[in-house]
């Protein structure tokens, strides 16, 4: 068993701060970056040579990138900036800011495979509509991340190029499929990342690798320009080291996008006002809010370290002032089925596209259907393979009713026990994942235990609502520990709530420092 | 820890767990001979589907796939079970109604990089191999 300093971090009794607290306060990374660059503490060049400098040093034993450009590139947009600030112009938000982007949205300067072999060395000919905005906010783009292929996975392992390592204990995966995204963050290799999550695949790897994830309401940000898995399902999430850092970048990208018909025309609250500083906080901040545990999310089939430190956490919440109560969602079980029923009858006929006519890895053949069959065959991993098999099953006539339809029934139901429970409750709670990583080949030849794993994070895709992970304690192994996080859901487009209070439960968690063993010796905030 | 979680998923008895099955009491199940998850329906042809998907398996990919579909369809059964009856199917979660833009063609800006990416392009036609099967 660990030590106590090491189990959970400890619970502050009262939010207002000792100097010693204060200086273990994770800071946003996007603020702090933001005041020296004003300041002049720093320049954005040598802020962007130190980070790639630890990029490159971490990176043979990470893999955590697909592709980084060569370091001159990144060094002219620092540049560029540098003498911006130094003519006092206008910063945009994400001055300076580096960020990883998961390899399934497209960027137009750089590869964009979505992990796969049949999209080897392509090149989209334009940027992710959350791509543009954030380079319009002044981020940097320093490089791809690993994923699994076409976002079907939950380790990396089903990349057709590479299984990224947990920063935390390389022998172990750090989730997925936004794998490279949250290790990225997690080993200070860049400040911020964009992911995806179509099934809790932000969110899961977010709990693996100690670092906040952020799965946004479905129709928040637009899916411009991200490769399509599941339609119904699919949105692009905010990883970063801190809950300010994933709202801020989630203030930039989100709007509605007339490029996007799935998104939402409502307008977007000024997500980056919410963070206050810590001294500032009133003794119960989070007075009078409600909180609902998910009952079935903490009993059997978790792992009690994992439950340990989830109830460590609602203890924290209760602390801070909230209310909190048990929910029941008899439903919650359902979910799994019928997501991956619904996911893979969507991805088979979003695939059905990734032809070898038009781009992509072709394998020429005698006629038609041998250049479709053969440049899929050899293009596509098992795992989607599999799924597209499974999907184009569930889709045949005769089964539709049995399959796809249930499982649209299926989602109606989970809708609404979600909206009933939150109807009563502020935020919902429940872990992210019912273990910690896995060991790299765990899963690897057995599906059903790999989609067990998502039990906790489908429904939410289901009910198309906001969650965020935020790393809430340590369980036993590695160096240091293995981080767990916990999952706050909200309301739809109640991001700004999830904020707030993941953003308060973080700030009072005193010795919150999950900075993994790889970095820590050479990491000051 | 993960083994732990895939006995739950496939226990012959009903598992204790509510995480891992749903609870009768709360779903009235149709016929309990389906509680366990095993598909009503004629098991997947993995070569037809194989066919119908357009991606070309050896039998030995074939041989290989088989189980492991069959046993992601087994487990996909137990939502037969379920009734289901007047629940309306949810196509998407969110109810926001149209927001389409105008229905008014625009020229893309990066046409030449579009181009770039084919394959084969010979003046300015995308090539293909002759289509010999008429399904």
């Amino acid at each position: 068993m660990l030590s106590s300093a090491q189990t959970t971090p400890r619970l502050l009794r009262s939010p207002t701060t000792t100097a010693a607290a204060a200086a273990l306060k994770c800071s946003s990374q996007i603020i702090t970056t933001r005041k020296s660059l004003i300041s002049r503490q720093t320049s954005a060049v040598d802020l962007a040579k130190s980070f790639l400098h630890r990029l490159r040093r971490t990176e043979p034993q990470l893999n955590s990138f697909l592709y980084v450009p060569p370091d001159e590139a990144v060094l002219k947009q620092a540049e560029d900036l540098d003498k911006k600030i130094k003519n006092n112009e206008e910063l945009g938000p994400l001055a300076g800011v580096l960020v990883g982007i998961k390899d399934n949205i497209c960027t137009y300067d750089m590869p964009s495979t979505a992990g796969s072999k049949l999209l080897e060395n392509y090149r989209p000919p334009y940027d992710a509509t959350a791509v543009r905005k954030l380079r319009a906010c002044g981020a940097i783009v320093v490089g791809k991340t690993n994923l699994d292929e076409f976002g079907m996975g939950s380790t990396t392992e089903a990349s057709a190029y590479q299984v990224t390592a947990n920063p935390w204990d390389l022998s172990r995966v750090p989730g997925g499929s936004s794998g490279g995204s949250a290790a990225a963050v997690s080993a200070r290799q860049c400040m911020v990342s964009l992911g995806s999550d179509t099934g809790g695949s932000v969110r899961q790897p977010a709990s693996f690798c100690g670092v906040v994830g952020l799965k946004p309401t479905y129709g928040r940000v637009s899916r411009y320009g991200l490769v399509s898995y599941a339609s119904s399902l699919d949105v692009i999430g905010c990883f970063g080291s801190s809950v300010a850092d994933a709202g801020i970048l989630l203030n930039s990208i989100s709007g509605h996008d007339k490029n996007d018909a799935t998104s939402s025309s409502r307008e977007v609250p000024d997500y980056a006002s919410q963070f206050l500083e810590i001294d500032d906080l009133e003794s119960k901040p989070l007075k009078g809010l409600r909180v609902g545990v998910i009952r079935e999310t903490l009993e059997d089939g978790v792992d009690l370290e994992v439950i340990s430190s989830v109830r460590d956490a609602v203890s924290h919440l209760e602390e801070l002032g909230c209310l909190v109560t048990e929910v029941s969602l008899p439903s919650f079980s359902l979910g799994l089925p019928a997501y991956y029923i619904l996911a893979s009858s969507e991805s088979s006929s979003n695939l059905s596209r990734y032809d070898g006519v038009r781009y992509g890895n072709q394998v020429f053949g005698d006629e038609l259907n041998s250049l479709y069959g053969d440049s899929r065959a050899q293009g596509f991993g098992s795992e989607v393979k599999m799924r597209i098999l499974m999907g184009t099953y569930a889709l045949s006539a005769g089964y539709y009713d049995a399959y796809y339809k249930r499982a649209q029934q299926v989602r109606t139901i989970i809708r609404n026990s979600f909206k009933e429970a939150l109807d009563k409750n502020d935020i919902l709670i429940s872990p992210a994942a019912p273990s910690v990583a896995y060991k790299i080949g765990e899963k690897k030849n057995d599906p059903l235990a790999m989609y067990a794993g998502d039990i906790m994070t489908v429904n939410v895709n289901l009910a198309g609502l906001p969650a965020l992970v935020l790393p809430c304690g340590f369980v036993e192994g590695g160096s240091k520990g293995l981080p767990v996080g916990i999952q706050m859901i909200g309301a739809a487009f109640d991001e700004e709530k999830l904020l707030k209070i993941g953003h308060i439960f973080e700030q009072t968690l005193q010795g919150c420092s999950f900075v993994p063993p790889i970095v820590a010796d050479e990491w000051t905030p | 820890m993960g083994s732990k979680v895939v006995q739950l998923l496939l226990r012959a008895t009903p598992p204790s767990s509510p995480l891992f099955s749903f609870r009768k009491s709360d779903f009235p199940v149709q016929n309990k001979r389906f509680y366990v998850g095993k598909s009503s329906l004629e098991p997947p042809n993995v070569e037809r589907l194989a066919d119908t998907a357009r991606i070309s398996l050896t039998p030995q990919q074939v041989e290989e796939f088989a189980p492991k579909i069959q046993q992601v369809v087994d487990w996909f059964g137990q939502l037969q079970a379920v009734d289901l009856q007047s629940i309306e199917p949810a196509i998407r979660a969110g109810t926001e109604g149209d927001n389409l833009r105008n229905d008014v063609p625009e020229i893309f800006d990066n046409r030449d990089a579009m181009i770039a990416s084919v394959p084969s392009y010979e003046d300015s036609y995308i090539k293909v191999p002759k289509v010999l099967h008429k399904e």
